[in-house]
């Protein structure tokens, strides 16, 4: 695994990197969420920086100024960082694309605005499945391309665009067949790494990342798992683990379970769907970003389509329990984990949901853990 | 004179000695089936209502009995559906137009109702008795823990509890938050698969400070997605709107709305002549549809005025000539014990900013198609935009009715319209240099939020007013 750490290196060492591209008149564009395509800021020539950070309760705390408390840790920790001067990426932003599905990534988009960060709202309709919907992410695409071709100067050809398409399409096909390895039991890379390896994924240069995961998945195939036969798989839903935010699922895999398979909505590539790369470029993007993937937890209809893809993934990847990972606030998915876990209890499958205000103290991981251990023993009493 | 309680009730909120013999029936039913006992009728009638409701005016009562037909009849709900009356639900916030116009088409064959609003607010404001449907909801899968807005807690518990029926279409308009229009989708699927929705939606994505009714394209989208959502309620309960009949809708609001405006200068007079919730109650009139119809409320509403006119002329008030007056964000009548901490301090929240209008919202429509008009309208509107717009439009209503400051907050269950207030807070007290509060709290749901736990925190903010007034 020297490979993750010399990923993890790279990732340590970005925002030095920016600063001197920066400095070269390259722009960096940060963005927030998953309908904000890569693709499109690669192909004008910036460089796209993903806020995805978690796992810390400060951040959240220093937005409460300025917010409702009861709003989503996560989409706090994106300014919180910033707020607390302990961010060394925003400020040197020259642009932040944040899309607008919920009311807290839009309200995380005032606070930008509000505190004077160059900011575009990519608004995304929940309501995914009309037309008139399906035309507003489309025209949202369209300013977002004006955006940065106006921001770096740079036209985006059809042919930078596909340039940049086939590109992120290795990186998914990649972390694919190396996620589709964990079906073997037991998994050759668990799902901290996994998550990590995703998270990663968003700060390389696009070339040495092809490289590095490429060598990956072929020293993965010729490794021997760290993993005991008898570790219980587990699926880990939720919305998202932050960048930093690894407590749990290593302490899911230090208890003696192995996270098999994830299902998130943020912070992860969706790797199972790649932009096809003919006819309309524009429409490719869009089509595949809003309406081809799973939808999240957000869009309506969306939870009878999530839960039979959780039954799906329970059964490609032999799943033996399911923990959720819920974040304080978000409303959202408190709601969802309801109907998830009525699903599972009638597949029987054992489901554990967690919450986390990202506080991760010494007395609150204390009992965390006990919560956990004793989910991952009765999970292997059952497997007896 | 009778000694039941429930005539009591009756009596004290307006209903004719002839209407009491033929309600009494029905409202003992709904009791039974709301899970009201003598006891709560008793607590209502002796101390909730005379305390919090201006029940010395005629015209109060009458308004209180239009909430109590109400309940009865959507007690009656199931009743309806079962004879083939098609029953149509929404959310706050909504336009009303709509639905109204669906009433009015059909009168006989359509049932409409915002029923979580309408309960809550009868069965907290009058009774105090929530807490056992949210509790209801609590444990059946919305959990406690998450802050969940009560109004969709009470829309899932009182289905669960046989209270309401399972719509023939749930129009759930999702402008504003997120969890209404979800929750209408986690009842289906966990509880109910007859619980059918449609969902209207747009996303907030418009930067701070943008005039979101000048934005051309924001305003047809909208548009296009009040006709989709107008069209697609209309499909599946197979009844057809004229145009028409919108507009004739929107001639009546409209007058029912001036009406309200000359509620809202008389409640800014000095001395403030009646408390804060009485008056608020008739805004529901504005943004819950009555299934039994405007007209009775308006009749409140006109008496009321009158009284209201005479009490000014006599300079007569529940407060000291004088004293501080502060803008609220929104005072409801489910909790109308914050209003009276205030006026029990001396400071008066006489009209709640939410519902207030500006000079632009006066202003006719630029267009003449009924869905821009209402898209319009939308955009106008302060709480459904981005907070700079909306401070803009807040600092119009406090400069417009002289008020001394402003209060935020007690929306905390609403991760849109409650999430900006600490921000909108700040952009209003840079703009006007006024005093600014926020409080964390629940409009809805006191059990965590009591006056216990507020009145040190009113008082405050009620000392510094003074004191800035002496």
């Amino acid at each position: 695994m020297d490979i993750l750490e010399e990923l993890a290196k790279i990732v340590r060492t970005r925002p030095e990197k920016l600063k001197e591209q920066q400095e070269k008149g390259i722009k960096i564009v940060g963005y927030i969420g998953r309908f904000v395509p890569e693709e499109l800021i690669y192909a004008s020539g910036a460089i796209p920086y993903l806020l995805c950070r978690g796992g810390q309760p400060e951040p959240p705390d220093a937005v409460i100024p300025y917010m409702l408390r009861f709003m989503s840790p996560y989409a706090r920790s994106q300014i919180g960082y910033h707020l607390l001067g302990i961010d060394p990426v925003v400020p040197m932003l020259d642009l932040v694309v944040v899309q607008c599905s919920d009311c807290h990534e839009s309200r995380l988009a005032d606070l930008f605005e509000y505190f004077e960060l160059p900011t575009l709202r990519l608004g995304i309709p929940p309501d995914w499945k009309k037309s008139l919907s399906q035309d507003y992410y489309y025209k949202g695409l369209t300013r977002l391309r004006e955006k940065l071709e106006n921001l770096t100067g740079n036209k985006i050809s059809d042919e930078k665009l596909k340039e940049s398409i086939d590109s992120i399409n290795k990186i998914r096909d990649l972390l694919s067949k190396i996620n589709l390895l964990r079906k073997k039991p037991p998994p050759i890379i668990g799902g901290d790494d996994f998550i990590r390896l995703n998270h990663y994924s968003f700060y390389c240069e696009p070339e040495e990342l092809v490289r590095k995961l490429t060598d990956l998945y072929e020293q993965l195939q010729k490794s021997e798992s760290l993993f005991s036969q008898e570790a219980p798989r587990l699926l880990l839903a939720g919305h998202v683990i932050g960048v930093g935010d690894y407590v749990v699922p290593k302490l899911i895999e230090d208890s003696g379970a192995v996270v098999a398979v994830e299902f998130l909505d943020e912070g992860v590539r969706h790797c199972a769907w790649n932009v096809k790369t003919d006819g309309d470029l524009m429409t490719n993007l869009s089509e595949t970003y809003y309406l081809e993937r799973t939808p999240p937890s957000i869009f309506q209809p969306a939870w009878e389509e999530r839960a039979e893809f959780i039954q799906k993934l329970i059964g490609d990847f032999n799943i033996d329990g399911v923990v959720w990972y819920g974040l304080s606030f978000e409303e959202i998915y408190s709601l969802e984990s309801s109907i998830i876990s009525k699903v599972m209890d009638e597949m029987n499958i054992p489901f554990l949901k967690l919450e986390s205000s990202y506080e991760y103290s010494r007395e609150a991981v204390g009992p965390l853990t006990t919560r956990v251990e004793s989910f991952i023993e009765s999970v292997k009493q059952r497997r007896i | 004179m009778a000694k039941d309680i429930n005539e009591d009730f009756l009596r004290l909120t307006g209903f004719e000695e002839d209407e009491i013999s033929q309600y009494l029936p029905e409202w003992r039913k709904a009791c039974e089936k709301l899970g009201l006992t003598e006891e709560d009728i008793k607590f209502a009638t002796k101390e909730q209502l005379p305390a919090h409701f201006a029940v010395e005016l005629d015209g109060i009562r009458k308004l209180l009995g239009c909430f109590v037909k109400e309940t009865i009849d959507l007690t009656k709900a199931s009743e309806y559906k079962e004879r083939g009356v098609k029953v149509v639900y929404g959310i706050l916030p909504a336009t009303l137009h709509f639905y109204y116009a669906l009433k009015l088409t059909a009168p006989d064959k359509v049932f409409v109702s915002f029923p979580d609003i309408f309960l809550t607010m009868v069965m907290n404001g009058f009774f105090h008795k929530l807490a056992p449907y949210l509790e209801e909801a609590e444990k059946a899968g919305i959990p406690y823990g998450c802050r969940h807005c009560a109004l969709n807690k009470t829309r899932y518990a009182t289905h669960r509890l046989g209270i309401i029926p399972s719509p023939d279409i749930s129009w759930i308009w999702g402008f504003v938050c997120d969890e209404g229009p979800k929750t209408d989708e986690f009842i289906r699927i966990y509880h109910d698969p007859e619980w059918k929705t449609y969902i209207t939606r747009m996303p907030h994505d418009q930067p701070l400070g943008t005039v979101e009714d000048e934005v051309i394209d924001r305003v047809e989208y909208l548009a296009n997605q009040m006709r989709d959502g107008f069209e697609a309620a209309q499909k599946e309960i197979g009844i057809k709107v004229a145009e028409e009949k919108i507009k004739e809708v929107i001639a009546i609001w409209q007058r029912y709305a001036a009406k309200l405006s000359e509620l809202a200068l008389l409640m800014t007079a000095d001395p403030q002549p009646l408390g804060a919730v009485s008056g608020r109650l008739f805004w529901e009139g504005l943004f819950t549809p009555l299934n039994t119809g405007i007209e009775q409320m308006e009749k409140a509403l006109d008496i009321t005025i009158k009284e209201v006119k005479q009490r000014v002329a006599n300079k007569e008030g529940i407060l000291p000539e004088g004293a501080p007056k502060l803008l609220i964000y929104s005072i409801h009548p489910t909790v109308p014990w914050v209003a009276k901490i205030f006026e029990e301090n001396g400071v008066g929240i006489p009209l709640s900013e939410f519902f207030i209008l500006t000079k632009k919202q006066l202003k006719p429509s630029t267009f003449e198609d009924p869905y821009m008009a209402a898209a319009e309208s939308w955009l106008r509107t302060s709480g459904m935009v981005n907070p700079g717009y909306q401070a803009e439009q807040i600092c119009e209503k406090i400069e417009t009715h002289k008020f001394d400051g402003m209060v935020f907050g007690l929306m905390d269950f609403d991760r849109w319209l409650g999430s900006s207030h600490r921000l909108l807070a700040r952009i209003v007290e840079e703009k006007t240099k006024l005093p600014v509060f926020y409080i964390e709290g629940d409009n809805w749901d006191d059990r965590d939020y009591s006056p216990e736990a507020l009145r040190t925190r009113i008082e405050s903010i009620c000392e510094i007013m003074k004191m800035r007034k002496a």
